[in-house]
């Protein structure tokens, strides 16, 4: 790996665990065990460290974002499971860069840049929650129109936005698959009251694992 | 190949457009007009690609950014979902389809331990009576054991035909069985 993405790389990591506001650009330095003069010469600070490592979420997140708006997940009834699979993927790719929503006001406040990308992004997991449910309305999967339809979907993007600020601040750390489990269950919590029957099996399956989870972990 | 592009493009461009509309607030509106237009895109690509040429650069260029790793995201999110999918189905409790096949499976799996130990017992008395009446009786009573005792049956029905082709392997033979009845219990 060359150098300048092993900083990006024990950065990410370091924000993550510690925190950003905590992170000095001395640390990143002394955790890959190399001279601050030679981060220096990759990045000139920390911001630039941000700028970049926001920018490869902003892209990854956006090509998993854009995924159901282009093309519905699911091509009828029988595999309307995956729309809720995805909302997996889309936590577990959030999960990977947690640290800007520990920390969320503070960062898009100091980041201008990181701020306008973050607002593509909500406006984008917007649409993509919107194109979902669009297609599970069509499917008669769901049975929510119009206003419902939008105030639903935003309910669900707030949550996803926040989710991980709201289970750090109530749990602390928990152990990251039951924090995204929890969190798709979450999800899953507001489609509930729309849904028939039939798909809610898989809801009550979602329960069950949540319910394991717990039990097994201290 | 042009048709196909301007395919691509203008999904890619109505993706920028569903977004900006959304923060404008406008959004029921714009993915009715969003679908519309798409629809209208399987008649006449051309026409809508010229206009969407015409439409900006800037669309232009996020949609040529998007066209170039639209067709790699899409498969890595389907690869994604295939984890979670695979992920889950270990994790989540047994349904009464899932029994129901796991029943049909067993059901199976006894009747053909019914015919093997009923054409063994048939061979068997001529040779070994008493030994294999026994080994047949167990094998009933262990019928939930049905996967386990199966290749344990298979395996008798081998050692038998042995046993015939050679006569002066009798003894192999009998320790043959104490094997497969140590391997039952």
């Amino acid at each position: 790996m060359k150098t300048r993405d092993r900083i990006l790389h024990t950065s990410l990591a370091l924000f993550n665990e510690e925190g950003e506001a905590d992170t000095t650009t001395i640390d990143i330095a002394n955790e890959l065990d190399i001279s601050p003069g030679n981060l220096y010469y990759h990045f000139k600070g920390k911001d630039q460290i941000i700028a970049e490592l926001f920018q490869q979420y902003e892209q990854a997140l956006s090509h998993t974002l854009t995924a159901p708006i282009e093309q519905p997940l699911s091509a009828d009834r029988n595999n309307v499971e995956d729309n809720w699979y995805y909302l997996y993927v889309v936590m577990e790719e959030m999960y990977q860069y947690r640290f800007l929503y520990y920390n969320l006001d503070n960062i898009l406040q100091r980041y201008p840049d990181v701020k306008r990308g973050f607002k593509r992004l909500i406006q984008l997991k917007r649409a993509a929650l919107y194109a979902i449910c669009q297609t599970l309305l069509r499917q008669a999967v769901i049975d929510a129109k119009d206003q419902q339809l939008l105030g639903l979907v935003d309910n669900m993007t707030l949550n996803l936005t926040f989710w991980f600020n709201y289970d750090q601040l109530l749990h602390d750390d928990r152990p990251p698959q039951v924090t995204i489990h929890q969190g798709v269950l979450q999800l899953l919590t507001m489609v509930a009251p729309y849904l028939g029957d039939d798909e809610l099996d898989f809801y009550r399956d979602c329960e069950t694992i949540y319910a394991t989870m717990l039990q097994s972990s201290p | 190949m042009a048709d196909e592009k301007s395919k691509v493009t203008d999904k890619a461009s109505e993706i920028a457009k569903n977004i900006w509309l959304a923060g404008v607030g406008a959004y029921g509106k714009a993915v009715e007009d969003a679908q519309g237009r798409l629809e209208k895109v399987g008649k006449e690509p051309p026409k809508l690609f010229r206009e969407l040429v015409k439409a900006g650069t800037a669309l232009e260029d996020d949609a040529r950014e998007v066209l170039e790793t639209t067709v790699a995201a899409r498969n890595s999110v389907e690869e994604r979902i295939n984890r979670v999918r695979e992920n889950f189905h270990m994790q989540r409790p047994a349904r009464i389809e899932d029994l129901n096949v796991l029943h049909k499976k067993v059901d199976q799996l006894t009747r053909k331990v019914d015919k093997l130990s009923k054409a063994l017992a048939a061979q068997g008395i001529a040779k070994a009576p008493a030994a294999r009446k026994t080994t047949a009786a167990k094998k009933s009573k262990a019928a939930v054991k049905t996967s386990a005792s199966r290749p344990a049956a298979k395996k008798k029905a081998a050692t038998k035909t042995t046993v015939k082709k050679t006569s002066t392997r009798k003894k192999a033979s009998t320790t043959g069985k104490a094997a497969t009845s140590k391997r039952k219990s």
